[in-house]
């Protein structure tokens, strides 16, 4: 029985033996060493800037832990960079906090009219997420990007949520938590985890000089995505000591949020006029097997804009037709079929017919259709494609489109979101993006203050992975560049071999960037 | 067409978890239509209900888990619901007549757990509320029901689960008092 005691005893110390030896033989964090080393004053001046951080920061103990970790190495990256301790001080200012870390949560929002579809289609693997990069001259230096993130976040309050369900709408409920910047390790576009108590619905993540920012479409569409990164990227240029002057450019991440920036814009467009534009006819697919990891591939095509603009000024159009009829005719290229229409996706933005602030989703879309036999070549189809979109993207057909969606949730409000959610997934897993062949997404012309440009590189934006389309592509143009990107979910190389011929015939110069092939 | 490569090589392991899930399927499915079968087959009592519920169960908790708030009140409630629906079943189609008073047994060890959850942690807790509140409604009512249906037989297992849920309910509503409004306004929101 003692002997019994006794061995029992004997592993109970061997378990805790180890855990001593290893808190005694911990090093002091690199931080702590720099803080010992510090002449009394400067230790001072360090101490009353962590109390008035503690002052500032009223949010969960763990949360506040990793704040104060992310203070202290971008003082350690400052140091490292031969940056005073009073410079140092002076660009991270708890200041710059607000008061976003110091009150408890109590705003929540409920989903805008475009957005209470992404929730209830979504699946394991499946969910409406789209990417926004900015390539900068030098490498991201991740510390500052953190704190980038730490100080540009209360501007942006429909972000700082978390999303939940409601009997019958999902919404979006405010979260205090110190929101993460990762390095780039997964798959463009990769499905948010936003079950938790706490997620985040969108992704800050970098590499090497590329900082790129994945938003669920609950919280947001492109123009509120942009002006997030933009943002983001002001403020880590600014850490970086860069002096930007927003110039009405760029959203001032200290100024107080106005109830418009987070408005449901839907609610406030005149209700009236006829309700039409969901349903149409199943488009031809390109062809190519299904890759089973979503994308298979990202590929950029980086042109120059100004070519770009003339090839399409030759053809007597815009930059988006010119792209649209290229994507007819590579999605020819890429298909069997002899037969049917094919149909590409076209986001509009409904800011441009009324005027908004929101950062929320306020964008409808139209579908270009063209018959598989008449795509032959550039000029038969360009002015139908130019006609099409002209009447298509009007605002009388927005308008109808708006209408459907407004009814829709109207209709739909009191059946409880179990149901809801059910209906949905068969509609949405039946049609999903049948009626569609390809998407094309343009965000135009980004333009920042000139000293924030003369740090940038370019832009590009990814459309998260269709279902069933084998591509969806999308233009954004830059200091001059014009980055087209396509999200391949085949391996079929046809679409981007045939884009690419079909520019390179017109003359325009291309620098091809990209993913490899994601394959299990 | 040259292309320069931008973007980090992914973990092979990512990939192949993805794969391994969607593989998963296969047999889950396989078994979902031989059951029903074999069970046919063979005649007897409807055990292939069980099984199919069984499996729903296990591919609800496990294979697919929720997408929107997978936390530890939510997924303690889905399983409290799916082990009394499971109860109930082998009850009412293996061997009838102890479901009556397993069931809100099982219920109230359900609610207290809950509770100790969502008290010790209720800072966080509190935007999780509407699962609980579910269980709640449902176990006064389950309570009510079994008190009027089956009054001539042992009823404390009823009374238990129902005085526990109303409990709960008032213990929510003084500690969260206004928030306690609030989260039912977000939570039945129709804007």
């Amino acid at each position: 029985m003692d002997y019994a005691l006794d061995s029992k005893l004997a592993r109970f110390a061997r378990r805790i033996k180890p855990a001593k030896k290893k808190k005694r033989l911990a090093p002091p964090s690199p931080f702590k060493q720099y803080k010992e080393g510090l002449p009394d004053d400067k230790a001072e001046q360090l101490r009353e800037f962590f109390e008035d951080f503690s002052a500032h920061c009223l949010i969960a103990k763990k949360e506040k832990k990793r704040l104060q970790t992310d203070f202290e190495r971008a003082i350690l990256h400052y140091e490292n960079a031969g940056v005073s301790l009073e410079k140092a001080l002076d660009l991270l200012a708890v200041k710059n906090l607000g008061s976003f870390y110091a009150r408890p949560p109590v705003l929540w929002f409920p989903l805008d009219d475009a957005a209470k579809i992404y929730p209830l289609s979504m699946e394991h693997g499946i969910m409406s997420i789209f990417r926004l990069s900015v390539y900068l001259k030098q490498s991201v230096v991740p510390e500052l990007l953190q704190m980038a993130l730490n100080f540009t976040i209360k501007r942006f309050p429909s972000f700082a949520t978390t999303l939940k369900k409601g009997f019958f709408w999902h919404y979006l409920d405010t979260t205090k938590r110190r929101f993460t910047v990762e390095q780039e390790k997964g798959v463009p576009c990769e499905s948010l985890k936003v079950a938790l108590s706490g997620s985040q619905s969108f992704r800050v993540i970098y590499y090497e000089n590329r900082i790129s920012v994945e938003f669920f479409h609950v919280l947001t569409d492109g123009y509120g995505g942009m002006a997030f990164l933009m943002a983001l990227t002001s403020e880590y240029l600014r850490l970086m000591g860069v002096e930007i002057e927003p110039e009405g450019m760029l959203w001032d991440v200290n100024a107080i949020p106005v109830a418009e920036e987070v408005e449901n814009a839907f609610a406030k467009v005149p209700r009236s006029g006829s309700a039409s534009g969901f349903m149409d006819k199943l488009a031809v697919q390109m062809n190519g097997k299904l890759s089973e990891n979503k994308p298979s591939r990202v590929i950029h095509f980086k042109m120059n804009a100004s070519e770009l603009k003339a090839v399409a000024k030759k053809h007597h159009t815009t930059i988006t037709v010119y792209l649209l009829t290229l994507m007819f005719l590579a999605g020819r290229a890429a298909t069997d079929e002899l037969q049917g229409e094919a149909s590409i996706q076209v986001p509009v933005n409904m800011r441009k017919f009324y005027p908004s602030k929101t950062v929320r989703n306020f964008s409808m879309y139209c579908g270009i259709r063209m018959p598989i036999e008449e795509t032959t070549d550039v000029q038969s189809i360009i002015v139908k494609v130019d006609e099409q979109l002209q009447k298509k993207a009007s605002k009388e057909s927005m308008d109808a489109m708006l209408m459907a969606t407004v009814r829709l949730v109207k209709f739909l409000k009191y059946i409880p979101l179990i149901l809801k959610q059910r209906v949905a997934k068969v509609v949405y897993g039946f049609l999903g993006d049948k009626i569609f062949t390809n998407t094309l997404s343009n965000l135009g012309v980004i333009n920042v203050p000139p000293a924030m440009a003369e740090h940038i590189e370019s832009m590009d934006t990814v459309m998260g992975p269709p279902i069933t389309n084998r591509a969806s592509c999308s233009v954004i143009t830059m200091n001059d560049i014009a980055t087209f990107s396509i999200t391949k979910t085949t391996f079929d190389p046809t679409f981007e071999e045939a884009m690419y011929d079909l520019l390179l015939a017109d003359g325009i110069s291309i620098t091809v960037e990209g993913s490899d092939f994601y394959e299990a | 067409m040259k292309l320069k490569i931008t973007y980090p090589p992914v973990e092979k392991r990512k990939l192949q978890r993805r794969h391994l899930l969607r593989i998963i399927r296969w047999p889950v499915l396989f078994a979902v239509v031989m059951s029903p079968v074999v069970n046919y087959i063979l005649g007897g009592k409807a055990w292939s209900l069980i099984v199919l519920m069984s499996i729903y169960m296990a591919w609800s908790l496990v294979l697919s888990p929720d997408l929107v708030e997978y936390n530890r009140i939510s997924q303690s409630i889905k399983l409290i619901s799916f082990s009394c629906s499971l109860l109930a079943m082998i009850d009412f189609f293996l061997s009838p007549g102890w479901a009556i008073d397993v069931v809100p047994i099982v219920c109230f060890g359900g609610l207290v757990i809950t509770g100790v959850m969502f008290f010790t942690d209720i800072d966080r807790q509190k935007q999780n509320m509407l699962p609980m509140l579910f269980l709640i409604v449902v176990a006064i009512i389950g309570s009510i029901v079994g008190l009027s249906i089956w009054h001539e037989k042992v009823r404390w297992p009823f009374a238990v689960m129902g005085a526990t849920a109303v409990l709960l309910l008032v213990a929510c509503i003084i500690t969260l008092r206004g928030e306690f409004l609030r989260e039912l306004k977000r939570r039945f929101h129709v804007k």
